[in-house]
Formats: structure tokens, sequence, C-alpha cells
């Protein structure tokens, strides 16, 4: 006797629907089980023989073979568990034959019968509702996420008796919740800016980081308010829009990092890894790959404080993930695709004992210096389009007033205003922010007044800037523009955005005698020339 | 290695006009053309030396700038200001090419089209610090060179570097020392200076910078105070009247300005404390007419130009400090800065700290 219900198997963060396929035949008495399946999936034919022997039925003494189909795609976890029992049940006869077309089960039992959570029933329920299914059957732990998908009708069970009842009828079946999707954009834990005293600088640069998802970086001595600063940009990015707390609600869905009793993330993500990462967890992996650090912070923040203790190898992994925005992890159990397009917040003191350029309170040497900071590669700096700098707080702004900081909320006001700018320029196009234009999107989207591109020529030649130097100049100039609430990149929005490219002399040294090298090897002459002559007018004139 | 004796090697060098000639090493011995004249008047002095480039010439105007490694940019500017003017004068400017101050004093030189010496504590083939390799270069290829008492290929040792500082001084006919702490090698190179009968001028710092304790206490043991490169050149002869004057003359038209501005700033002041604190404006105001430079013309008359730079000083300022003491607000001040920065009037010390630059 044959049946099969559905189930859904997860590959990164994809969903695939498998069938589980149950056929009860003569043979040996023995239950098997193929389909490329782990060995977590295999114990649940030990779960699920001792759950139906829980609800007083018995396996009929006869060979049970189940198949959990297309037989290719790895399947792990206990999400088959009640996709396994149903189809038994079925095959069994204990319950009414085809009532399970059309649905989808997902969902862990306990011996005694009763369902345990899994993760991934959201994007599960996705893909039911695209598969056109009628019915969801899942745990009743994880029914608050099924019931957020609309045009789909969902039903929580608390055991294998439930499950049965839900066969007959008898549980009705309730439909999705409308309306739960996120509207007012939630504050992490009252945290606020004005938290913060003084760093008008720090926080302008915050503010035009999350307008544009430009990333930040943040160096200072210690105790300055780099964390505090990087901790709050969540609390002025521009709140999500459906699709977007959708897309991250899968992806922790999938992890199951959903906090308990949610459906949908309303809140921008917020990660603030330890340094000591290693390469798999920041940008995803395992046999069978899982999300990393980046894709979980997809939409929000990324924030990495002491960067230069970092691994500088898994820092330097970073580069393709911030100019492509998705990462590509290829491994053993198949090769998936992770969206991650985050802000990266970097933290950094400017050297190792923290009071650089203070040299009366600095004790580095300049190479110690250098080697901190080369710990942090060009390229990687390259692609912080601020650079900020953030100084020791001064007694007078710490004994002042709370009421005089700027808020979160007089921030979040310039946030809003570019991202409607924004969502209006970029209408029908597949990017949402300024810093993911192209170099090919950059003339028609960021187009300078006369008075800005001669700024911007100057500062290209005098501050030896890079081709990518340049357009992301241009990008953040673009955000200050919106922000501002100008449709053209003035002067003062490039001036602004070339203040927050900060280079370092001592560092530069060796580059700009190196350029100069290049140049003037060929003026050496002409001007040696030059100073002669006016050298020897000088002589003629002290003689008369 | 080829070794060449100098008449030859001028020879080749005016003939072939050829630059691969520049990186040969030559050893220069006591009683040959090349060797310095002036080493013959010196107790300790190598008698070989190995160079690489061409030697200074004796007949011209030698400057020594040597100082911290460890420099603030107070001091990489002065450093790099000096270098420069002297190096328009003609003067030939000779160093360590250690980090910090020796560095941006050749930079500056070599900026300004000068002939630049570095002596090094290693083999003239041996570039250290290495990061300095592109002005080592530079060096070379723009008409001066590197002159060691080591063979090729000694690497550093560190007693190498204070007993170099002698052959600086023998070169040089005064030594400026820009930058130095009270236990520090630059003071070396004075000591060794002073034996030789050279002139020694220090760059005075403020009291409470442990940087410049040493140029101070120079000073007090009776050291010339490069208060302006004009100091110096008027010691090597040259007349530095006019441009003196121009110096008074820009002090006193600045001195007319700011004392209605200097008013007005202090009845915005509120709170009582600040009247406690040492005025930050009057001090900046006497960096200004110490490094006497005056905005140019297209900016002179335009009032943020101005309300900034008069707050843009040899100690580095953030954004954040800049736009307390200015009143501007965040645009335009940051338009103002990038402005200066672009044209060469300031400068980031480090990233994010803005100071003027000398000149």
């Amino acid at each position: 006797m044959f049946c099969s219900v559905l189930s859904a198997a997860i590959s990164g963060t994809e969903i695939l629907p498998v069938s589980v396929e149950v056929d009860v035949s003569t043979g040996m008495p023995g239950l098997t089980m193929v389909g490329f399946v782990s060995s977590q999936v295999r114990e649940a034919q030990e779960r699920v023989r001792t759950a139906i022997r829980n609800l007083g039925l018995s396996l009929p003494p006869r060979r049970i073979t189940i198949n959990l189909s297309p037989g290719d795609i790895r399947k792990d976890g206990t999400r088959f568990d009640l996709p396994i029992a149903a189809a038994v049940l079925e095959a069994m006869g204990a319950i009414p034959k085809h009532v399970f077309s059309d649905t989808l089960l997902l969902g862990e039992l306990h011996l005694d019968g009763t369902t345990g959570e899994v993760p991934g029933v959201l994007p599960g329920v996705i893909c039911a509702r695209d598969m056109g299914c009628r019915l969801c059957i899942v745990p009743s732990g994880n029914l608050v996420e099924a019931l957020a998908v609309q045009g789909i009708r969902s039903v929580g069970i608390r055991s294998l008796q439930d499950l049965i009842a839900v066969s007959r009828g008898e549980i009705p079946v309730q439909p999705s919740v409308p309306g739960s999707l996120p509207g007012e954009q939630g504050v992490s834990g009252g945290a606020d800016f004005s938290d913060i005293h003084g760093q008008k600088t720090v926080k302008r640069a915050a503010q035009i980081a999350a307008a544009g998802f430009h990333n930040l970086l943040l160096s200072g001595p210690p105790g300055s308010g780099k964390s505090m600063t990087a901790r709050r940009i969540p609390t002025i990015m521009p709140p999500l829009t459906p699709e977007e707390s959708l897309e991250i609600s899968k992806i922790y869905s999938i992890v199951g990092l959903l906090p308990e009793g949610t459906a949908l993330l309303h809140t921008r993500p917020f990660r603030a890894p330890h340094h000591t990462i290693t390469p798999a967890s920041l940008l995803g992996g395992g046999t069978s790959p899982r999300p990393g650090e980046i894709t979980l912070a997809h939409r929000g923040v990324l924030f990495l404080d002491e960067l230069p203790e970092m691994n500088p190898a898994t820092l330097e992994m970073l580069r393709q993930p911030l100019e492509d925005r998705r990462i590509t992890i290829s491994r053993t159990g198949g090769t998936c695709t992770f969206p991650a397009s985050f802000i990266l917040v970097g933290a950094m003191n400017p050297c190792p004992c923290g009071w650089y350029p203070n040299r009366n309170r600095c004790t580095c040497s300049p190479k110690q210096i250098m080697s901190y900071r080369s710990r942090i590669s060009q390229a990687l700096l390259d692609r912080m389009d601020l650079r900020c700098e953030v100084p020791a707080t001064e007694y007078g702004a710490l004994t002042g007033g709370k009421q005089d900081e700027v808020s979160s909320e007089i921030l979040r006001e310039g946030v809003i205003r570019a991202a409607e700018a924004q969502k209006d320029r970029y209408e029908g196009l597949p990017f949402i922010f300024n810093s993911e234009l192209g170099p090919s999107d950059i003339p028609r989207f960021c187009q300078l007044t006369g008075e800005a591109s001669r700024l911007m020529e100057a500062a290209f030649h005098r501050f030896l800037m890079s081709a990518r130097s340049y357009h992301h100049t241009l990008k953040t100039a673009r955000t200050i523009a919106d922000i501002e609430g100008a449709s053209l990149i003035c002067e003062a929005h490039i001036s602004e955005a070339l203040c927050y490219r900060s280079t370092d002399p001592d560092i530069e040294f060796s580059v700009q005698a190196g350029v100069a090298d290049r140049q003037d090897a060929d003026n050496a002459e002409k001007r040696r020339g030059y100073r002669k002559k006016s050298y020897a007018k000088k002589k003629e004139k002290m003689k008369s | 290695m080829k070794l060449s004796d100098e008449e030859e090697f001028e020879r080749r060098l005016r003939s072939e006009n050829d630059m691969s000639v520049l990186s040969e090493i030559r050893l220069i011995r006591k009683g040959d053309d090349g060797y310095p004249p002036c080493f013959l008047n010196y107790p300790r002095m190598p008698g070989s030396i190995y160079v690489l480039g061409r030697l200074p010439d004796p007949s011209v105007k030698t400057v020594a700038i040597v100082g911290a490694r460890n420099c603030t940019s107070y001091g990489r500017n002065q450093a790099e200001y000096f270098g420069r003017t002297f190096a328009q004068h003609g003067i030939q400017v000779i160093s360590g090419m250690a980090y910090g101050i020796d560095s941006w004093g050749q930079k500056g030189a070599l900026d300004g089209g000068g002939k630049v010496w570095s002596v090094l504590g290693t083999g003239v083939d041996v570039c250290y610090p290495r990061q300095n390799y592109p002005l080592y270069r530079r060096i070379i290829r723009e008409g001066g060179g590197i002159i060691s008492e080591y063979p090729p290929g000694t690497l550093p040792d560190a007693w190498h570097f204070p007993i170099r500082n002698r052959i600086i001084s023998a070169l040089s006919d005064v030594v400026l020392v820009v930058e130095a702490r009270l236990k520090s090698g630059s003071l070396i190179t004075a000591d060794y200076a002073m034996e030789q009968g050279k002139s020694i001028y220090a760059v005075p710092g403020r009291n409470g910078d442990t940087t410049s304790e040493g140029c101070n206490r120079l000073i007090a043991q009776g050291a010339g105070i490069a208060w302006a490169p004009e100091a110096i050149l008027e010691e090597l002869g040259f007349d530095c009247s006019e441009a003196c004057a121009a110096r008074f003359e820009a002090a006193e038209t600045e001195q007319k300005k700011p004392s209605g501005q200097r008013k007005k700033k202090k009845n915005t002041v509120t709170s009582p404390e600040a009247d406690l604190l040492p005025e930050p404006v009057i001090a900046d105001d006497g960096h200004r007419s110490a490094a006497g430079r005056k905005l140019p013309g297209k900016w002179a008359h335009c009032d943020d130009f101005q309300k900034l730079y008069r707050h843009l000083s040899d100690t580095p300022k953030t954004l954040d400090t800049l736009q307390e003491e200015s009143g501007l607000d965040l645009p335009s001040l940051t338009s103002v800065v990038m402005q200066l920065c672009i044209s060469g009037y300031a400068a980031e010390a480090a990233p994010g700290f803005y100071v003027k630059i000398p000149g």
C-alpha cells in the first residue's frame, strides 16, 4: 500500500519541496529509509515508530519502505518526523486516504507523540503557497510563523492525536493573520543617539551610512564611544519594507534565530561577532553550507569591533561580498548563494596604545603604528566609504544635558528623506541604496554641478585617489545630497564626502614619495633650471 | 658591484647621460679626488666612504635636518617647510633618512627641487627603513646621493646609527634639529656638530610637549632659534631682509584685524569657566604670525575661510573642534577644509585631524 505527503528540505537559504513516500508491503517485517538522508533524519524512524506505538496503534508486521524524493538532495534535521508519521499512518489506514494531498507537513516528534518546533517554517509555508498547496500542518509552537504567510491556511498541532483529528476535520483550520507585517520601526532596547555626548561629526557619518548603506570605519582612542555609535545605527536606519522583512525573516527562520513567538522581524539586524570569528562562521560554511554572520546581517549592520585584532585573512575575505552583496559558497554538500547586503561598521584604535596622534600620550613607534594599521589592507579601506575619527570626549560635552544632543529622531528624519529620494530614483531598478550603484550607473545618477566636478578633479589629483575611491566618493556625495534634499551634487556634498575618506600622511608617505618619484623625475630638471635662474636674479639684485 | 673613481664617474655621467651609473657604488678613500675635504678637519672621520649617486658639492651651502622618528604633525610640517625653503635657495640638505623628521625634511627639499643626501647606518645598497625606498630612489635620481661608511650589504645595527651622525654634521654647515625628546639621537648629532664647531639651530616647541623638550634645551644651551627658515638663511649669508619685512608686514595687518573679532569671540563665550582657561584664539594667532602665511586673494575676503583659517593651527584638530571654535555649520566647514587641503594650506595630520601648513 503506497502513499505520499509533501514536506520541504532546506538547502542553504532555499527551500526545496520533498515528497515523503511510504510503502507498506509484504516481506520481512522492518522499516527502511532511503533518499540521501542524514543520520538526524534516519533517527526519525525510531521516533516515529515509538510515537505511533504510544498513540495506541501498532505498526503492521510488514515491510515498510520510506523514501524522501528527490533522492539527490541531502535532507537534514528533524523536520521530516511529522510527514513520515503522517504518511505511515495513512498507509496503515489510520488516516483517510488522500486527505493530506495539497498539504505541506513539517515538524519534529517526541516519543510520546507530541510535536516539537523546527526551524525554517516561514520559508517552508511560503514555498507551499507558491506550489499551490491549500494547507500547512506545523507544530503548534511554529503556528505564529506559519500564519504570517498570506494566501494559505495553516494549522498547528500539539501531538499526533491532533493530526488524526485534523484529518477528520475536527480541528478548525486558521487562515493567515493579515496585518502582521512591519509598520513602525521598533527601537532596540531604548538606545538612542542622544546617549552619546558631543561627537557631531560621528553622528553625521552614522546618518550618512544609514541613509545610503555605506560602510563606516570608526577609529579613535579607547572609550570614546565607537561601539556605542555602532549599536545605535539600526535605530536610525530606514524602516524595513515588507519585502525586506520577509527576506530577512526567512533567513532567520532557517537558521532558527527567529525570536520565540514572532513571525517577522521588524527591526533591522545588528550582528556583532567577536573578533576571533572564523571564516566559516563569518561568511557561511559547513559541509552543507549554512549562512554566516554576513548573511545574518543582511539588510542590517555587521559590526566588527577591534578590526585590526581580527585575523587579517578572515577580514580580507569580506572584500568580495562587500562588492557583490552576496556570497557563493561551494562545499561537498552543494553550492549555495547567500544574500549579504549589509553595512559594515568597523571600529579600531588608531594605534596599539590607542592615543595616536596625541604624541604626548601615545607610546607607539612609527613602525608599530604602521604595522597595526597595515593589518587592514588598502583594498578593504577603499571599500569603507566613511572613515570617521571618534575623538576622546571632552569634559564639557559629558556634563552637558542630554536634551542638547542630536537624537536618533532628528537623524532619522534625514535618513528617511534620503531613503524616499532613493526609492523614487531607483524605481524599477535592481537596487535600493546609493551604495549599490555600479560604476556604469554613476554618471546617470550622480550628476555634479560644474563647481563640484572641478573640486572632484582637484581632489582626485591631490589625494592620489583610485578609481574605486572616486566612485565611492561620488556615491557618498549622492547620499549626502539626498539627505539635504538636493537633486544635483554640489561642492559642499563632495567636500563633505571627501572629509570622510581621510588619509594618514605617515602611511601615505611612501606612496606619495613614490608617485612624486614618477611624476617629478621628468620635472626635476626643469625645476632645477628655474630655481637656478631665480637664484641668479636674486644674486644680481643683491649686488646692485 | 663596480668600483670606479670619482673623475671617471663624473666623466661617464656627463658623456653618456646614463642613469645606470647612478646605481653603481663607489668607494672613495682618503686622498682620492672626491673625498670630502671637510673630513680632514675633524677627528675620527672614516678613512673611506661608499657612495651611491653623487657626493655633496663642498662649495655649496649645506644644512642637515635631523629630528625625532616619532614626530608630531607640527614637526613634520616644519621639517617639510624648512627643507623646501632651503631647496628653493639652492641649499643642499643632508639627513639620515630615518622615519619622521629626517624623511619629511628630505621630502620637502626634494619637492622644492633641491638636492638631498642621506647618510645611512647600513650599507648604501640597504634601504633602511624599507618603507622609505621610494624616497631613497628619488634622492639618487634627482641628483643627490646615499653615503655610508659601512660596506655594501651591511644590515642595520643599533650602534651604527649614532656614529653615522658625525658624518651628517661634518658634511653640513648648519645642523637644524626640528623635534627631539630629552634623550634623542638628534642630540648626538648636535653634540658632534658642537665638537666640529658647526652652528646648531633648533625649532622651538611649546613647554609640555615632550617631543620638543630636547630642542628647547638645545636653545637654552645656546643653539640658534629656528623661528623661520630666514634665521638660518641669514646665517648662511643669504639676504632675507625682504622676506623678513614681508613677514612683519603680514603680522601687523593680521594683528589689526582680529582684535575686533577677538572681542566678539569673548562675548559669545557663555560658561564662566571659559575665562579661566587659556584662550586658544591668542595662541593660534601666535602660530599664525610665526608661520606668516596669508590666504590667497580669492579667499582672503571670504568670511568662512577667514573664520576657519584663524582656528587652524599646528595642533591637530578634529572637525568637531573646528566646528565648535569657528561656529560654521558642517557642510560649509567641510567645504572650506577640503578646499584648503586641496590647495595645500591645510592638511590632515592624522586621519580626521587637520593642521595648518606653513609656507
